[in-house]
């Protein structure tokens, strides 16, 4: 038998009154994958995600989550899949033991399975302090971990991470990634928005978002392919540029793209023949070298630069 | 100190921007003010009228019915005449009458023979808002009333009849008879004795309502509702799992309160135990729904809280009968403390502590109570949404 996609939408619309939040979206998400959700902010994921929970009720378009229809009830949608919000969620007061104890029950988990269930999350996210830890006293990092953990305890098909490393510290980021990468190997379908690059390019597929429309979904690598079908150089001024003379470039002839990158800036020529008509005079301010497009760069124009 | 004025403006100008775009708080301090002001100057008034008087008249003369005449004739009493003594006692302890005239056989023959006639009134000493008022009516009354009498003898014995109208006017004002007067339940009018159960009913609307207005709001702010709502847990599950540890402590509450009233200050308990605990549970999941109900409806705890005093604090004091008596308000907010519980619990408590009414006397304020409860569980569970609309 085959298997229907963890994720399926068609034509997905949200309106709130007159504000139009996703519009017209249609997404595949296979069993499996880690698939990232790339926009703005307000450009619609955190809405789709929630519908996606069952946290709220689409205005059109076909929805269907881990085989589940959203017109058979979105309470069957809430057993099969997990939810980690992009604000921390789990209770500031209570013990880790005490949040985790208070899910279980939510969920309906057995006692003996829970047991296991717990030991189990809290041994892959290295848990270290004992479950009578109120969660206040918890690092930031700790507390995504511990909600994580807390997504996961009912050993969803599908979990939804909304921003899950917003304010955490690099190392912190990379930890969860970690975990990410392992949840999806024990089989689990991973849906996560994130605003980090770098993390977008540990994602199997990307989708971009912009005003609530997807603008492109492919592989980190198949994005930059189709995003940037030029070359992309690197600029490196050989003296130091007043902001009126660097505005000048961002509309220069020479340019489809140009973007400051730290110090530097990443550009694409325009057309060959302008290219070829301007490199020398650029090679005089700027050091150049053909680079591969950066997942920022794809992000910079597909989402804003087309704006 | 250095004050500077363009600093404390740029605040202020800021704080405008906030109340601009704050409707309730606009609100709050535009519109709540007159309507209080037009509401309250309504609804408190001392001046009773129209309490309901049980009367048993055992001698049925025409001196006993001048008596009840006066009564009825002022605009104080409305008379509900009953068979016997003990029927006009069952109605005030029913909460059917505030107070009771009980004339006795030979009333008129002894009023005739200067044998010391008596009638008595008996009035409910458990509702403090209307003993004063009504004891003062008797007293004048009385006067009144033994004009007329006195009238009414001369006139049959061939003298001048005194107007009621211009009674009092150079008259000779010593009662030709006696009007006793009893405070029935609290014969000696101990303030305590009214305030003690009235408070409980203040204090049990203030905690209950308050405790439960914060808790979802607090939910909806610490974005731990979007949790809650993304496991398959059901709206009436998180009602009744939010009210049920404020319900517990809400009892335990009652329970000092009760224990202080009767061995602290001596309040005497006359009802049925079940009966004042059933009372207090409706009244508890009444309230603990309603704050609910406001928590799910506003998912802000500072708005929560101000409508929580709007809706639970201030008519359980103002509207219920503690302060203020219900009987002397105008018929439209008459009808309209029906819609406040505290009012119905408020005849609970204190038939419970000072008269020791049955539950089949106390059914109508039971009655109301259940129904209040059941409408505001249900509001609570229908507002509480499964998705974040």
């Amino acid at each position: 038998m085959t298997q229907t996609p963890a994720v399926e939408t068609r034509e997905l619309v949200v309106r709130y009154g007159d504000f139009t939040a996703v519009d017209r979206v249609s997404i595949t998400v296979e069993r499996g994958e880690i698939f990232g959700f790339l926009g703005a902010n307000g450009a619609g994921k955190t809405t789709t995600i929630r519908v996606l929970c069952g946290l709220l009720p689409p205005t059109e378009g076909f929805v269907r989550v881990a085989g589940i229809d959203y017109e058979q009830g979105e309470r069957a949608i809430k057993e099969k899949v997990g939810y980690m919000s992009q604000r921390f969620t789990l209770y500031n007061d209570l013990t880790v033991g005490e949040n985790l104890d208070f899910i279980a029950s939510l969920r309906k988990l057995e006692p003996g399975y829970y047991a296991h269930r717990r030991r189990e999350l809290l041994d892959m996210i290295s848990f270290k302090k004992g479950l009578d830890a109120t969660v206040q006293e918890l690092s930031g990092g700790t507390k995504q971990q511990v909600s994580l953990a807390a997504a996961l305890l009912h050993a969803p098909e599908i979990v939804f991470l909304d921003e899950p490393t917003a304010g955490v510290t690099p190392a912190g980021r990379e930890r969860f990634w970690n975990l990410i990468h392992l949840v999806a190997e024990r089989g689990k379908t991973v849906f996560v928005t994130t605003h980090y690059m770098d993390e977008a390019e540990q994602c199997g597929r990307i989708a971009l978002m912009r005003d609530g429309k997807l603008v492109a979904t492919d592989s980190p690598a198949g994005l930059k392919k189709s995003v940037f079908p030029e070359q992309v150089f690197e600029f490196d001024p050989l003296q130091r540029l007043s902001f009126s003379e660097l505005a000048a470039f961002e509309d220069h002839e020479a340019f489809s793209f140009f973007e400051p990158y730290g110090p530097r800036f990443h550009a694409a020529a325009a057309s060959p023949q302008t290219w070829a008509t301007w490199a020398p005079q650029l090679e005089k301010i700027f050091r150049i070298r053909p680079i591969a497009p950066s997942l920022e760069d794809v992000f910079i124009r597909a989402v804003q630069v087309r704006r | 100190m250095n004050f500077v004025w363009r600093r404390a403006a740029a605040i202020a100008r800021k704080e405008w921007f906030h109340i601009r775009r704050d409707p309730f708080t606009l609100a709050l301090a535009l519109v709540l003010p007159p309507v209080m002001v037009v509401v309250y100057g309504l609804v408190i008034d001392f001046n009773i009228k129209d309490v309901r008087l049980s009367v048993s008249d055992g001698d049925r003369s025409q001196t006993s019915r001048r008596l009840i005449e006066t009564f009825g004739s002022s605009d104080y009493f409305r008379i509900q005449p009953v068979a016997s003594p003990g029927a006009a006692v069952q109605d005030v302890t029913a909460e059917r009458a505030k107070a009771a005239l009980v004339i006795p056989p030979r009333f008129e023959k002894d009023l005739l023979a200067g044998r010391g006639a008596q009638a008595q009134v008996l009035i409910d000493g458990a509702d403090n808002s209307t003993v004063g008022p009504v004891s003062d009516y008797v007293a004048a009354i009385q006067t009144l009333a033994s004009e007329r009498i006195a009238g009414g003898i001369g006139s049959s014995a061939g003298a001048g009849r005194t107007d009621f109208l211009t009674a009092g006017a150079g008259a000779d004002l010593t009662p030709p008879y006696e009007l006793r007067t009893r405070y029935l339940f609290n014969p000696e009018l101990n303030s305590r004795w009214f305030v003690i159960p009235g408070l409980t009913v203040v204090i049990m609307a203030i905690l209950s309502i308050f405790l439960t207005a914060l808790t979802v709001a607090r939910e909806w702010e610490n974005g731990s509702m979007e949790m809650l709502l993304s496991t398959p847990v059901e709206p009436v599950e998180i009602i009744v799992g939010k009210a049920a540890p404020y319900a517990a402590l809400g009892a335990v509450s009652v329970g000092f309160v009760y224990v202080i009233a009767r061995a602290a200050f001596g309040v005497p308990f006359q009802g049925h135990l079940w009966v004042f605990g059933l009372g207090c549970i409706l009244f508890l999941f009444t309230y603990l729904a309603q704050g609910l109900l406001i928590s799910v409806v506003t998912r802000q705890q500072t708005i929560a809280m101000q409508f929580s005093m709007l809706t639970g604090m201030l008519p359980s004091n103002m509207l219920s009968g503690f302060v203020f008596p219900i009987a002397s308000m105008p018929t439209f907010f008459w009808y309209f403390t029906m819609l406040f519980p505290a009012r119905w619990f408020m005849v609970i408590a204190r038939n419970s502590f000072l008269v020791g009414s049955s539950l089949a006397q106390l059914a109508g304020p039971f009655a109301a109570l259940g129904v209040s409860c059941a409408v505001m569980t249900t509001l609570a569970v229908r507002r509480f949404k499964r998705t974040l609309e």
